[in-house]
């Protein structure tokens, strides 16, 4: 009785798991291994297994400054946000007068579409924008437009307004889940603010900061629509897999190839990310 | 070192005004980006090195609407956006409650297994979609193309639901049938009302998330389909900035409304959150 109740109950568990799992299945996991398969076949052919198309383009000497190119953005964009992000949060948990409105001007980035922020950032920071503009009249011995767009700090600095949401998020969430005790107790040790934030507030929340700065990362690095319209001739992974199935005929096994090199280079850098996180904390 | 250190006390001093010229600097930077492409967008004959438009005018909206067909793109957008919600929401209450309520053995490493669309770049399966949906004729349909964005929408959806379904509190329903209530009657006057606020929020996040996809929509739209995320890619390919700016500010206005109304019934951090556990 008891067993086939148990039995019944699983049954409906897995019943119940089942849309999430046919939509895993289906949507993900089916289309990476057709994805798979497609990059191990010769161009436009449906039977025989071939491997030229990874190795003529890791041979490629410009597929090492791609891959090269896409680990600089994404990692420095990851180091900015944190930079960016950190004094943000300490900021905004004082709950000064209009945190709310900050803290809901920090979220825009992410819910509008990447899109358009590249074409907001591209005007702004273009040669004729108001950055620029104010550089010239404000700041000596700058006459002309500084390029900023189009280039690799440019991209870098889109790229972090894009993606330090999720890590100002996760450290905010972390700051505020704080204990006031701990501070305080540093306070009446003798501790000044300055060595209270140091050697108390940041070793405590750093584990937030680093969960917010993977998300980054990934976003980071898969990020596709800024570089497409603001890249220029800089072509990170994701545009350069664009950019095999945006010709005529449509190299979809070319373009297989780098998707899948660029899925394993995330995980694999994800997990070496993930060691070495866990590791002090082991 | 004393200097440095009477400058850094001058500096302490000031902080209240360093806080604020942070936080403004901070907000010029999110938000003039917006209102470059809005002044682009009324602006006319812009060049050269002025600060403001010299002459206003309305016709890169006109242009927008009549040349592009906005209305048109906005309806298939809606329609997408709406079938993604419907698909991701089926998809995610059953699965949510199974996730949030019941004892699934190796659950960490399914919830891992179904947010995994969430890490790997977007880009290298929607390869894969893209080319099953050639084969079974999917591409250029509202339902093809909204499917491709249940591959994104969906596990969020499981994961905020099975937060929501988690935080129902057992005792509660005990009462409930305690106090004498049926377990429909359980279910429509006492689960619903609790667990409503988090199927709307869910519901929000997968729209918003499907109204701005992008990449998804790239590779599986048709002529029929197209978005307006898309739309705004090809006109800026097009390279009438004005025109884009136009379109921009009609697709971007909908999600600014939509944050500023939600903020106060959900967490809105909840939009970028996702892994803490990572």
């Amino acid at each position: 009785m008891k067993r086939g109740s148990g039995l019944r109950s699983g049954l409906v568990t897995l019943l119940m798991l089942l849309p999430g799992l046919a939509g895993f299945f289906g949507l993900f996991f089916y289309p990476m291994l057709v994805a798979v398969v497609r990059s191990l076949r010769p161009e436009g052919q449906q039977v025989g297994w071939t491997l030229e198309h990874y190795t003529t383009f890791l041979i490629e000497p410009r597929a090492q400054g791609v891959i090269v190119l896409t680990f600089v953005l994404s990692i420095s964009a990851t180091l900015c946000s944190i930079l960016f992000s950190v004094p943000l949060c300490l900021v905004l948990r004082q709950k000064l007068r209009g945190h709310r409105f900050f803290r809901l001007t920090m979220l825009i980035p992410r819910v509008v579409p990447g899109l358009i922020g590249a074409l907001g950032l591209l005007l702004l920071f273009g040669s004729r924008g108001w950055v620029n503009l104010s550089l010239m009249r404000f700041v000596p011995f700058i006459n002309e437009p500084v390029r900023i767009n189009y280039t690799i700090p440019g991209l870098i600095l889109f790229y972090t307004w894009l993606y330090f949401p999720f890590t100002a998020v996760t450290t905010l969430s972390t700051l505020e889940s704080l204990d006031p005790a701990i501070e305080e107790a540093a306070d009446v040790a003798g501790a000044n603010r300055w060595q209270v934030l140091r050697h108390v507030v940041i070793p405590l929340i750093m584990p937030g900061i680093l969960a917010g700065s993977v998300l980054t990362f990934m976003a980071a690095f898969g990020a596709f629509s800024i570089p497409l319209v603001a890249g220029g001739n800089y072509r990170p992974l994701s545009v350069e897999i664009y950019k095999q199935i945006d010709l005529t005929p449509m190299r979809w096994s070319a373009a297989s190839a780098r998707a899948m090199i660029m899925a394993a280079l995330q995980v694999a850098f994800l997990t070496i990310y993930m060691r070495i996180l866990r590791r002090p904390a082991a | 070192m004393t200097l440095i250190r009477q400058y850094l006390k001058a500096i302490w001093s000031g902080r209240k005004l360093l806080v604020y010229t942070f936080l403004l600097c901070f907000g010029l930077l999110i938000y003039l980006p917006f209102l470059m492409i809005a002044l682009k967008s009324i602006g006319r004959g812009w060049f050269g090195r002025l600060w403001l438009p010299p002459e206003l005018s309305l016709d890169w909206y006109r242009f927008a609407i009549e040349v592009t067909n906005i209305p048109e793109i906005a309806k298939n957008t809606l329609i997408i956006a709406g079938l993604a919600v419907g698909m991701a929401t089926l998809i995610g209450i059953p699965t949510g409650w199974a996730f949030g309520r019941r004892n699934i053995p190796g659950k960490e490493l399914l919830m891992a297994m179904i947010l995994l669309p969430r890490m790997i770049p977007p880009i290298a399966y929607a390869l894969g979609v893209a080319q099953i949906f050639y084969r079974l004729h999917l591409i250029n349909t509202h339902f093809g193309v909204a499917l491709a964005h249940v591959a994104i929408c969906a596990p969020y959806a499981i994961l905020v639901l099975s937060a929501t379904f988690e935080g129902l509190d057992e005792r509660v329903l005990e009462a409930a049938s305690v106090c004498g209530a049926n377990p429909l009657r359980t279910f429509f006057h006492v689960i619903v009302p609790l667990i409503l606020p988090g199927i709307l929020s869910s519901m929000i996040f997968t729209f918003t998330t499907s109204y701005n996809e992008f990449t998804l929509t790239l590779m599986t739209y048709g002529k029929d389909t197209i978005t307006l995320p898309v739309r705004t890619y090809i006109a800026l390919g097009e390279g009438y900035w004005e025109v884009t700016s136009a379109m921009s500010i009609i697709l971007v206005v909908p999600s600014l409304l939509v944050l500023f109304m939600i903020q106060r019934q959900v967490a809105p951090e909840k939009l970028v959150g996702g892994f803490k556990g990572v």
